[in-house]
């Protein structure tokens, strides 16, 4: 048999083994061991069989066979008859394939493209009746053809343009549509179409909504988008079809469907865009009368704004070239019927059609200089004369609103003071006005009524818009605004809640950006003199100033002068006899860290003068009060030293590594000069000494890792340090804050500073705290054990799973203080910290909390478990009814401090703790309640119900909410605080609400299936109607929204989405 | 939809529509703007009290127009606050039973202001006020919705289908109208 007979054969079931055998008679060919010329004669018993497919498995074998040919092998000549002999049986199975390979070939020429399309549309009269993948083939080969011999077919003229639209015409297979759509593109812009513009629109038109949705799991991956994207480019692809195309567009709006409305609009969009700017101009009023309605009777909000793009985009169209502003121009002629129309709804200003009006003035005047200029010379002068006329001050807001739409639009096109871009040649056409806006905003600023907070808000928004406009007010003009503003914020009452004030605030702030010696020279000198010497308690104005002044001082020159200041301010008090509260000093250093923490504090050219003042100047000054040279105890004060810290550390971290390896050798001493004796290892020390470990752990968490040699005590062996620091912290004698700050002084140094082969001492030593077991420790025992545990833990340091079991083996003790405050604690473990940070340096692996919770969450499940079986058969152990209450707390302490990513793996373990934590009642559980109520909200905000349905706890979890819902007399013993109530009625909502997951809705069709939460309806609304009369009003209100979300949501079937 | 009946009605400005005011309450005491990023450290120990707990809030007007001031017209993406067709001065709530003193029950009564004098759907939006507030009161509080005098044509006549239960029930049976409802309370939240 030979190779063809053989190839026809298996051409049907085997591909491999066809191509197998082209491949082999083609290496013949190559090898010249036969030549095509055998082959092709080989063929003719066949090719002119009656049965079409053997004729095309015929053919198919020349065509793999050539595929199988190195591309350089055949000759010019060989390319010639072998593409006649495809385009005589173009018809046949295989040719067309055969052709796209021929084409593909170097040696192939343009004439011979012209032969294949000539035959294509000669013998393709009948494409449409022939199956999808033919049809398909034919298209792209007229593609390829279009990409690689594209002159060829331009050059046949009309012939390939009729061609082309006679082939498609009638097609509808969308694969086969997003060919033919970007074949007829490349016509439609290319060739010359102004004889046959109609009927090469129509071919495309007729497509015009496209309707098409893709089937479920569609292999093609082929969207309406898409589709919808290559026919609008067809659309727009010329200005040609403008006659066809934009009052066929225009009459779609009419359309019932706002989907259609939106494909048409989009598609005007495109036009606009693609058209001559001329083409454009002689349907501009066309197109604004018809869209007029869109915008002035909304149905939807999309549709308002793409008209509004749409009527944007022409008066961007028109104004090309446009240097000088006449009242001749195309965009001038558009723009007069608009603003006609404008102007009359603003006669009105409160009324409903205002304020689109107001949104296509802001649409078109930010879309260039030139419109932005007619509008202005237009719209703004009748402005005037209805805002002098106005009866009422709601109407003058609404006119104050629409100007500063237009300063809105201004600052677009001409730029901020600060900013650039935007340099436009022609001058701004609102300074005619602009004594006039000044006026008017100054008055409608400072001369209203003090009450009529909106509209003075307005005002001011206005004044600052003009502000930051380029090139517009002159300094002193700005200076008058920020006058204003200083007025109100130091001379006014607040009144409600204080809105104007934050505004005058944020003015401020923006001004500061643009005119910064404005602020300076103006509100600095009046801020400052209002601040007093000292706070002698009898009013704390200087608060709101302070704030102030931190809002606005964040520019780099003007934060440099609020820092001399204050800093003198502070300097005169540390050395003053009777400086009055502590709170003012504190407030000042406040200020100061909010301001630092606003800016890049290591890029600062100053922060070598920053840290000299306070890190070694200000730390000396501690040291000194510490040992009682201080002239005044205002450094002795805990929440002083807590803030100075705080700075402290911010500015150590910017600091430069040498200025760090100082810190790090006078971490204890604070750069005293003699006097003072540091803690460590000090004996006897007093509380004001100890009370330095504050300011020594802040600048210990600044610090780099790599300046730990150089930490006294710390460079060789830490563990006599760490031992010194516990036998400080477990006594019971320290200040709240100083023994916080011992703690965290601890953990810096286990977490970020112990090297690794050195772990094992802070293992010995957690060994050495909780080894005598059974009996009580203390609370500040505790606490020490469960911060030594958090550093270790965060590192995941090799004993972690042994820490674990040991603190709940606390949990476990038969103590009930020791249970408790352990429990307590264990919102410590992984609780982020201000100080032990990774902005501080330290080491939190990013597995140290899954890995916790992982390990804790089946040991307190199955501890649970055992104290509820031990508690059902034997009623004597009363003395261990604290262990579970306490394993719920400690829970609770978890779950408040990990995301709940984490949790979800875990959730059919957990569910049953959760709902066992609703049932705890009395008032030391609100806390748990509470963290637990956080935790299952978030689980239902991003899961749904179903999550709940899956682990067979709707109706449980139902119920609990509800008990929690109650507000008990305080005599039962039950406590449901407010807030409980108003978060599991927050739960109760968010279950009506996430029925349905929300990600999966798009892909899959879930079956219509009743709710899970339908049993459940009729109690909980008759349960919410009892919360509707709650005394608290907050709980009524979540009563309320979570009552309608159940009677709107919960339903037999779900709601049919479209 | 049909023609609308009032295409271009007057709007108030969401700022200016009456809220409470909840500056009076604890301002003093809590640090504010800058101040309440740092913690105090004698803070980090107790836990926070509610000791406002036992103040109780009682349901007032106020309350009233919060519930009903986010409904939506049915004839323009507005609500009845921002047409004020809803006011907080024409709701009022008045002991049911004078001469009870002791008795719980509350009569709630609203006033509604149509946009123009002769607005079709001023039944449906005082059904719509109407189911809101019985949705969202305690069964002890007896609702009164009606037409402010001398604001519509045909005042007498919507009130008489407002004021009687039988008619107002009827038309909470129809579907047509119930998905109205539904919709003009989608806003409220």
């Amino acid at each position: 048999m030979s190779a063809l007979q053989t190839f026809m054969l298996v051409v049907d079931h085997d591909k491999d083994e066809a191509k197998r055998i082209a491949d082999s008679v083609a290496q013949d060919v190559e090898s010249k061991k036969s030549t095509l010329i055998e082959i092709v004669q080989q063929l003719g018993e066949y090719i002119n069989d009656e049965d079409p497919i053997l004729r095309g498995k015929a053919v198919s074998f020349l065509t793999a066979v050539i595929k199988a040919l190195s591309p350089r092998f055949l000759t010019r000549q060989q390319i010639q008859v072998l593409t006649t002999f495809f385009s005589d049986r173009i018809e046949d199975g295989g040719a067309v394939a055969g052709l796209m390979n021929l084409q593909g070939l170097d040696r192939f020429t343009k004439e011979l493209a012209v032969e294949i399309a000539q035959a294509l549309f000669a013998n393709f009269q009948d494409l449409q009746s022939r199956s999808q993948s033919q049809r398909f083939q034919v298209y792209q080969l007229l593609n390829e053809l279009m990409s690689n011999h594209r002159a060829a077919l331009r050059e046949m003229g009309d012939d390939s343009l009729m061609g082309v639209v006679d082939l498609m015409t009638g097609e509808k297979d969308p694969r086969n549509l997003m060919v033919v759509f970007s074949i007829l593109k490349v016509v439609m812009i290319e060739w010359e179409v102004t004889e046959h513009a109609e009927l090469l629109f129509d071919s495309v038109y007729n497509y015009f909504p496209i309707t098409f949705r893709p089937p479920p799991n569609d292999p093609y991956g082929i969207t309406a988008q898409d589709l919808k994207g290559r026919l609008q480019d067809c659309i727009s692809a010329s200005r040609h079809f403008a006659p066809h195309a934009i009052p066929s567009l225009l009459d779609k709006l009419d359309s019932t469907s706002p989907n259609v409305k939106k494909d048409a609009l989009n598609c005007l969009i495109a036009c606009i865009h693609s058209y001559d700017p001329d083409t454009v101009s002689k349907y501009s009023i066309t197109i604004w009368e018809v869209l007029k309605f869109e915008i002035l009777n909304a149905q939807e909000e999309f549709l308002s704004e793409s008209s509004l793009e749409a009527l944007s985009a022409i008066a961007q169209r028109l104004s090309e070239g446009v240097t000088q502003v006449s009242q001749d121009l195309p965009l001038a002629q558009y723009l007069r019927p608009i603003t006609k129309e404008c102007n009359e709804q603003l006669q009105e200003p409160q009324h409903k059609q205002a304020k689109p009006a107001q949104q296509i003035l802001k649409s078109l005047s930010s879309a260039s200089a030139a419109t932005f200029s007619i509008i202005v010379q237009t719209v703004v002068a009748p402005i005037f004369t209805i805002y002098q006329e106005a009866d009422g001050i709601a109407k003058q807001r609404a006119l104050l609103e629409t100007l500063a739409v237009l300063f809105q639009s201004a600052v677009h096109v001409f730029g901020q003071w600060t900013t650039r871009g935007g340099e436009v040649s022609q001058e701004n056409p609102l300074l005619e006005f602009k004594d006039q806006f000044s006026d008017i905003l100054g008055q409608a600023l400072m001369g209203s009524a003090k009450e009529e907070i909106s509209f003075r808000i307005t005002a001011l928004k206005g004044f600052l818009g003009l502000s930051t406009l380029r090139d517009f007010f002159q300094d002193n003009e700005i200076g008058l605004f920020v006058q204003y503003l200083d007025e109100i914020l130091l001379k006014e009452e607040s009144t409600g809640r204080n809105e104007l004030k934050k505004e005058a605030i944020a003015a401020l702030a923006e001004i500061s950006k643009h005119k910064p010696r404005l602020i300076m020279d103006i509100t600095f000198p009046a801020f400052v003199a209002t601040l007093p010497d000292e706070d002698d308690g009898t009013n704390s104005l200087y608060l709101s100033t302070l704030d102030t002044l931190a809002q606005i001082s964040v520019e780099r020159d003007i934060f440099e002068t609020l820092f001399r200041r204050l800093f003198s301010k502070l300097s005169v008090l540390l050395q003053k006899e009777q400086p009055g509260s502590a709170a003012y000093p504190r407030a000042i250093l406040m200020t100061l860290l909010y301001v630092m923490q606003q800016r890049q504090m290591d890029a600062d050219p100053n922060i070598d003068l920053y840290f000299d003042k306070v890190v070694v100047g200000l730390c000396r000054s501690v040291a000194e009060s510490a040992s009682g040279q201080g002239k005044n105890q205002l450094f002795n004060d805990p929440t002083i030293l807590d803030t100075l810290g705080r700075l402290g550390n911010l500015l150590v971290r910017a600091a430069s590594a040498q200025k760090q390896e100082q810190v790090a050798q006078n971490v204890y001493s604070l750069f005293s000069t003699g006097g003072f004796d540091p803690v460590p290892f000090s004996q006897g020390t007093t509380v004001d000494q100890e009370r330095t470990i504050i300011i020594s752990t802040y600048l210990l968490a600044g610090i780099s890792k790599d300046c730990s040699h150089l930490i006294p005590h710390a460079a060789s062996d830490m563990s006599g340090l760490l031992s010194d620091l516990v036998k400080r912290s477990v006594s019971d004698s320290a200040e709240p804050a100083t023994h916080l700050a011992l703690l965290r002084h601890l953990a810096l140094l286990v977490n970020k500073f112990l090297s690794k082969q050195d772990l094992v001492i802070a293992e010995t030593l957690f060994d050495s705290l909780v080894t005598p077991e059974g009996q009580s420790f203390s609370p500040a025992m505790i606490r020490t054990i469960l911060w030594l545990s958090k550093a270790l833990v965060l590192r995941l340091a090799p004993a972690t799973t042994h820490i674990l079991t040991s603190l709940l083996g606390l949990l476990s003790s038969p103590d009930r203080q020791t249970s408790e405050a352990t429990a307590r604690g264990f919102a410590i473990l992984l609780g982020d910290d201000d100080v032990l940070s990774t902005t501080n340096g330290a080491t939190v692996r990013l597995l140290s909390k899954q890995r916790v919770f992982s390990t804790v969450i089946p040991l307190i499940s199955s501890r649970i478990r055992e104290v509820n079986i031990a508690g059902n058969t034997d009623s004597t152990s009363q003395s261990y009814d604290h262990i579970k209450p306490a394993h719920l707390t400690a829970l609770a302490g978890i779950l408040s401090t990990i995301s709940t990513a984490l949790v979800m793996p875990e959730l059919p373990t957990l569910l049953p703790l959760l709902l066992q934590s609703l049932d705890l009642q009395t008032s030391d559980s609100i806390a748990v309640r509470a963290a637990t109520l956080d935790t299952l909200g978030v689980i239902i905000r991003d899961n749904g119900v179903v999550v709940i349905d899956k682990c067979g706890h709707v109706h449980s979890l139902v119920q609990r909410l509800l008990k929690t819902t109650e507000s008990k007399p305080a005599s039962s013993g039950v406590v449901n605080s407010p807030r409980l109530r108003v978060d599991s009625l927050r739960c109760l909502y968010l279950l009506a609400t996430k029925q349905a997951p929300t990600e999966s809705a798009s892909n899959a069709r879930i079956p219509p299936s009743i709710s899970p939460l339908l049993p459940e309806k009729a109690q909980v609304l008759r349960s919410l109607r009892a919360v509707l009369d709650d005394p608290k009003r907050d709980v009524r209100k979540a009563a309320v929204d979570a009552r309608s979300a159940w009677l709107r949501s919960v339903d037999d079937a779900p709601e049919e989405e479209d | 939809m049909a023609e609308m009946q009032n295409e271009n009605p007057t709007i108030l400005n969401l700022a200016d529509l009456p809220t409470r005011s909840r500056s009076a309450v604890k301002t003093s005491d809590q640090p504010s703007g800058i101040f309440a990023a740092v913690p105090n450290p004698a803070d980090f120990l107790s836990s926070d009290s509610e000791d406002d707990d036992l103040l109780e809030e009682p349901i007032d007007e106020q309350e009233i127009y919060d519930l009903i001031k986010s409904i939506s017209d049915p004839e323009h993406p507005l609500s009845l606050g921002e047409l004020a067709v809803v006011s907080l001065p024409d709701i009022f709530i008045k002991p049911t039973l004078v001469n009870v003193p002791d008795s719980p029950l509350q009569t709630v009564t609203v006033l509604i202001t149509p946009t123009i004098t002769h607005c079709s759907l001023a039944t449906v939006i005082g059904l719509g006020v109407r189911v809101r507030l019985e949705q969202s009161l305690p069964p002890r509080f007896r609702i009164d919705v009606r037409i402010k005098e001398g604001t519509h044509s045909t005042g007498d006549e919507v009130n008489k289908q407002l004021g009687d239960k039988e008619r107002v029930a009827a038309a909470l049976e129809n579907g047509a109208l119930m998905q109205v409802i539904a919709k003009m309370m989608e806003t409220c939240q």
